[in-house]
């Protein structure tokens, strides 16, 4: 095994960068970067060192942490090294490092090292990639759910009571010549239903769980100057895009990300539509188009406080196919216009981007047709589509395993969909050898004819 | 070196994998010698009187269609034949047989002695003999030089056997005969990874001394279902055996006594198969059951000798006979021979290729137990891929290996030499993952081509797979074709037994539905074809009918989880620089350069960690 190092803090100058060495060879080098072939730290305490080049010359002043093998993050010896955030310090560390017989990690290497040595399963790998990746902090919570090994804890009750049902059914058919209790086919059915409707119940977390991690896009349409850019500026409670009386203000499709009851929202400010009077704004429109069709959600915005337009009814009906809010905007000003010739069983909300009245019903609303419920109170959720699309598939497989147990079907065909059950579980979870199950068969049934 | 005699293949032992290796080798055309201890002792079943079980009776079937010989001997020599697993599907069940003993190995030596090519010479073989990093032959205990370009060692449990019962211990191979134990240190000296298991023999009773009306009995099956693909009917008469259980004061004795097992004691250090345990083992490990099943095998129809199954021990010999007349029926019974249990070399089988070679010495194969197996049925069948391939290595053709998907001898090799043992290794259904496509119905259509191709299937038995074959294709044909109309004469019967009908039904859809059986297919079938086929036949083309759809979401299933199968490896990907690789390894994936991750997925003896590093490796370069 080699030596591998990185840089674990974004590029560009900061006040502090830190590299991460791991390997055998990881204390070894760190003692030549210090010039004491002696230095041995303390495991996970922090020296203050100066850090030489080959000629003797102080490259830079840094802090120092060790962590022994087997307790660091890979499970190998460990250094970090918290030196000052200067791009060139940073490169002439990493070259002198890279002298020392280490080399450049890749992509994720410290986490596959960490999976090879046991200190992670899949799940919690995925979950560092989520940490990393959070944009609010529930679905940050929720990633350091997973990285505890919740979902695959969560799983691994339902997993053991289908291998027992496994085992069961596995020594029927292996161990006809011994003693063996009768299977109960009716038992089995119940103990069989119990996983399923757990890990069902699992999978359906998914709905709010992914949103946590992929976000809504969310896009403010309508036609110009019903207030899009000052509603855009409200919801995000700062003067981002620009607002002026003028129609046509906004050209170009704006977008921010922002966080609604902790499920992160992508927010984009659109070109109002209308026949364009010049090719920038011709392009502008376009991009709106292009916004709505790539949006989870619209909110229409319409101007109250004038009537409907033929621009307004266009939006409207292009926005109809779509998930959809209607935004009644400049709700401070005298409401002229007949709102029930718009709403047409739309959900609706008034607002004011002036007074602010109104903006918590709007993002409620925007929330509301994802099912989400406060999403930094409830229990684990399945944020990762790859572990929700597993999760159906053992759903799926468990129904095959149990229409056949009904039809009194021969127990191999049963097995057939409880071991693809356990596959897909395992594919989160670990995977269950053979001799996992004989082993449990042998210490479950006195087997021996 | 003078040597006193010069053979392609040299066969160390006669038990059951190395019978199936000499007569394998020798048929392909190998000047063969099988060298053994006891020329009397040829085919001995050294344990429990019978031949099959579930998947190991898959294992004798797939022998048989690659052109073995211990199907043929077993039904020429079987006294209880029994379909296990009647109930259930097709895939599942298997056939087994009550041996007599003697007839066994009889009837095997038989086979041996009417082999051309093959030699039998009596002798104990204690070292190899290596010219040029490669076996050259073996030297016997009384002097004899042999040379060989290939020897297979099928020693059993002779390699350094010790046998035990209770405080008392001797080198033995067998109760009765002298153990390997220069060979077994040959091995070491040679650099072999050597382990330590350990297996057990129960009592056997004098059938005149037992009151046989406190046994419950379990006759034969009145049509018995043959291994050989070649037999037509098994013609010795058929006998009881019998079932009886131990009792609660049996159990406490022993639990007193446990400090006499050397299980117990600590003295046996080998470690026994988990579903094969002691009479001790089952009342320690499983106290709360308060009986344990037994059953009484008489050992073959000329001997009043009777096999005790399910009571193996290592309890001294002096005590057995007072434990055993606890058991209700048993109480006057007379014990001929003690159980034992015995300790034996194994040599690890990640040492060998799939063709059951020793990357460590070139031409020297290993069969049975030496690869840490337990059975006649795997070893038998070891025996036949390492007798073929020691052959074909004679003349310098390729190899002959078997792969997991098609047959139980593929399972049972790719476990071995993948995976090694950690305590004696026995086939099950469930290790095959392809279970639902291996029946020992279809073994013939699985591999007899392959046993054609390699020189075993001789053309008497091709014709007649390929007549069977033709036969189930009518069979299969018809079920497609043929119809059950409303207007049929037999259409109210039927739907009167299965419920709803639609007015048309193919006979294959009609007999996948619950309550339809072979026989009510059998009678809608048209006459010609019920004439022209047999009823065999037509339950192999129902099996198949039953199974397909099945075997579809399997095989899905599978290819799910080789989906990084056609993933490319980069050609010129040094293995070396992928940190934690071992050497070993890294040697196997240089050797075979494979161009995809499937290719490398597939080289024997790649552990899974390995794979994932190196999955890991080649997605990242992607």
């Amino acid at each position: 095994m080699d030596t591998i190092v990185a840089v674990a803090t974004p590029p560009g100058r900061s006040a502090i960068a830190v590299l991460r060495l791991s390997g055998p060879q990881a204390l070894y080098i760190t003692r030549a970067l210090v010039h004491d072939d002696s230095f041995t730290p303390e495991p996970t305490h922090v020296v203050l060192k100066d850090l030489k080049t080959a000629d003797d010359e102080v490259m830079d002043q840094a802090l120092i942490t060790f962590f022994k093998s087997p307790h660091s993050f890979s499970g190998e010896d460990m250094v970090e090294i918290s030196c000052h955030g200067s791009p060139i310090t940073v490169r002439k560390l990493l070259n002198r490092i890279q002298q020392l017989d280490a080399r450049l990690a890749g992509p994720g290497e410290f986490t596959l090292r960490a999976c090879r040595n046991g200190k992670l399963n899949l799940s919690q790998a995925e979950a560092i990639r989520d940490l990393i990746n959070a944009r609010t902090t529930a679905a940050a919570q929720q990633a350091t759910r997973q990285l505890k090994g919740e979902l695959s804890n969560a799983l691994s009750g339902s997993k053991q009571q289908l291998i027992d049902i496994i085992v069961k059914m596995e020594s029927a058919l292996e161990f006809v010549e011994d003693d063996l209790p009768q299977l109960q086919r009716t038992a089995v059915l119940d103990d069989l239903a119990v996983v399923q409707n757990t890990i069902g119940r699992l999978a359906a977390t998914y709905q709010t769980g992914h949103l946590l991690r992929d976000g809504i896009k969310v896009a403010l349409v309508g036609r110009p100057n019903v207030g899009k850019s000052s509603l855009f500026n409200g919801l995000l409670s700062r003067d981002r895009a620009i607002v002026t009386e003028l129609p046509g203000t906004t050209r170009d499709s704006l977008t921010e990300s922002i966080a609604m009851n902790g499920i992160p929202v992508t927010l984009t400010d659109t070109a109002g539509i209308r026949e364009a009077g010049d090719r920038i704004e011709a392009i502008g429109v376009e991009r709106t188009h292009r916004a709505m069709a790539d949006a989870d959600l619209l909110v229409v915005v319409i101007d109250a406080s004038s009537a409907v337009q033929a621009e307004d009814r266009e939006v409207l009906e292009r926005a109809r196919i779509s998930r959809h809010v209607i935004a009644f905007n400049k709700s401070d000003l005298p409401s002229v216009i007949d709102t029930n010739e718009t709403v047409n069983g739309s959900k609706v909300v008034h607002v004011s981007a002036v007074t602010g009245a109104g903006l918590a019903d709007l993002s409620a609303a925007i929330l509301e047709p994802f099912g989400t419920v406060d999403s930094e109170s409830v229990g684990l959720l399945v944020t990762d589509s790859r572990h929700y699309d597993l999760l159906v598939r053992a759903v799926e497989s468990f129904d095959e395993a149990a229409s056949l147990m009904k039809a009194n079907a021969s127990e191999e065909l049963v097995l057939v969909g409880l071991h693809n059950a356990l596959n897909f579980l395992g594919e989160i979870t670990g995977e269950t050898t053979t001799d996992e199950i004989l082993g449990r068969i042998f210490s479950t049934f006195c087997i021996g004819k | 070196m003078i040597l006193d005699e010069v053979f392609d293949v040299v066969v160390i032992g006669g038990g059951h994998a190395g019978c199936e290796a000499a007569s394998a080798a020798a048929r392909l055309g190998a000047n063969t010698a099988l060298v053994t201890i006891n020329l009397d002792l040829i085919g001995q079943m050294s344990c429990n009187p019978a031949i099959g079980g579930i998947a190991k009776g898959h294992l004798v079937r797939e022998i048989d269609a690659l052109g073995g010989i211990m199907g043929r001997v077993i039904d020429r020599t079987g006294i209880q034949f029994r379909l296990l697993n009647r109930s259930r599907g097709p895939a599942v069940q298997s056939p087994r047989a009550q041996a007599d003993r003697s007839l066994y190995r009889t009837e095997m030596r038989a086979v041996l002695e009417h082999t051309p090519n093959l030699q039998l010479r009596q002798g104990m073989v204690s070292d190899l003999l290596v010219s040029k990093d490669r076996v050259a032959g073996v030297s016997m205990q009384d002097g004899r030089q042999i040379g060989a370009k290939a020897v297979i060692i099928a020693a059993g449990t002779f390699l350094n056997g010790l046998v035990h019962t209770g405080r008392t211990t001797y080198t033995a191979g067998r109760a009765g005969e002298p153990a390997s134990i220069e060979l077994a240190e040959a091995l070491k000296r040679l650099g072999f990874p050597v382990g330590r298991l350990k297996t057990g023999t129960p009592p056997r009773l004098d059938g005149r001394t037992i009151d046989w009306d406190a046994f419950e009995p379990q006759s034969a099956d009145e049509k018995p279902v043959p291994f050989s693909f070649a037999t037509d009917e098994i013609q010795q008469p058929q006998i009881h055996c019998f079932i009886g259980y131990t009792s609660d004061k049996l159990h406490d004795a022993i639990r007193r006594n446990l400090n006499e097992s050397p299980l117990y004691s600590g003295k046996i250090k080998g470690v026994g198969p988990r579903y094969c345990p002691s009479i001790e083992d089952k009342v320690v490990k499983f106290a709360e059951k308060d009986r344990h099943q037994l059953f009484l095998e008489p050992e073959g129809h000329n001997t009043n000798e009777v096999y005790l199954n399910g009571f193996s021990t290592s309890l001294p010999a002096a005590m057995q006979q007072d434990l055993v007349r606890m058991i209700p029926g048993l109480e006057e019974v007379r014990i001929i021979r003690p159980g034992y249990a015995i300790e034996y070399d194994f040599v690890d089988p990640r040492e060998l290729g799939p063709d059951l070679q020793c990357h460590r010495l070139p031409g020297l194969f290993h069969a049975g137990q030496v690869n840490g197996t337990t059975g006649y049925e795997e070893a038998a069948c070891q025996g036949l891929i390492a007798g073929v391939n020691a052959a074909l290595a004679v003349e310098g053709r390729e190899s002959f290996t078997l792969r997991r998907e098609e047959s139980y001898i593929g399972v049972l090799i790719d476990d071995l030499i993948r995976q090694g043992v950690d305590e004696p290794y026995r086939i099950f259904t469930s290790r095959a993952e392809h279970r639902l496509a291996l029946r020992h119905d279809n073994a013939d259509e699985r591999l007899s081509r392959y046993g054609r191709e390699v020189g075993l299937v001789g053309d008497q038995e091709w014709e007649r797979f390929q007549q069977r074959r033709d036969r189930i294709a009518q069979v299969r044909k018809a079920l497609t074709s043929e119809r059950l109309r409303a207007s049929d004469p037999a259409y109210a019967a039927m739907k009167n037994l299965v419920g709803e009908l639609p007015e048309s039904i193919s006979l294959a859809e009609l007999a996948k539905r619950a309550g339809v059986e072979t026989r009510h297919v059998q009678q809608l079938l048209p006459t010609t074809v019920r004439f022209e086929t047999t009823q065999q036949d037509l339950e192999f083309a129902l099996a198949d009918n039953l199974y397909s759809g099945y075997i579809k979401t399997q095989e899905a299933a599978i290819s799910r989880l080789n989906s990084h199968d056609r993933t490319p490896i980069p050609s010129g990907m040094n293995f070396r620089v992928l940190s934690g690789l071992s050497h070993e390894m890294i040697e196997r994936l240089e050797r075979v350069r494979p161009q995809t991750f499937g290719q490398a997925r597939t080289i024997p003896g790649m552990t899974p960690a390995a794979l994932s590093t190196l999955l890991v490796s080649v997605t990242a370069a992607n």
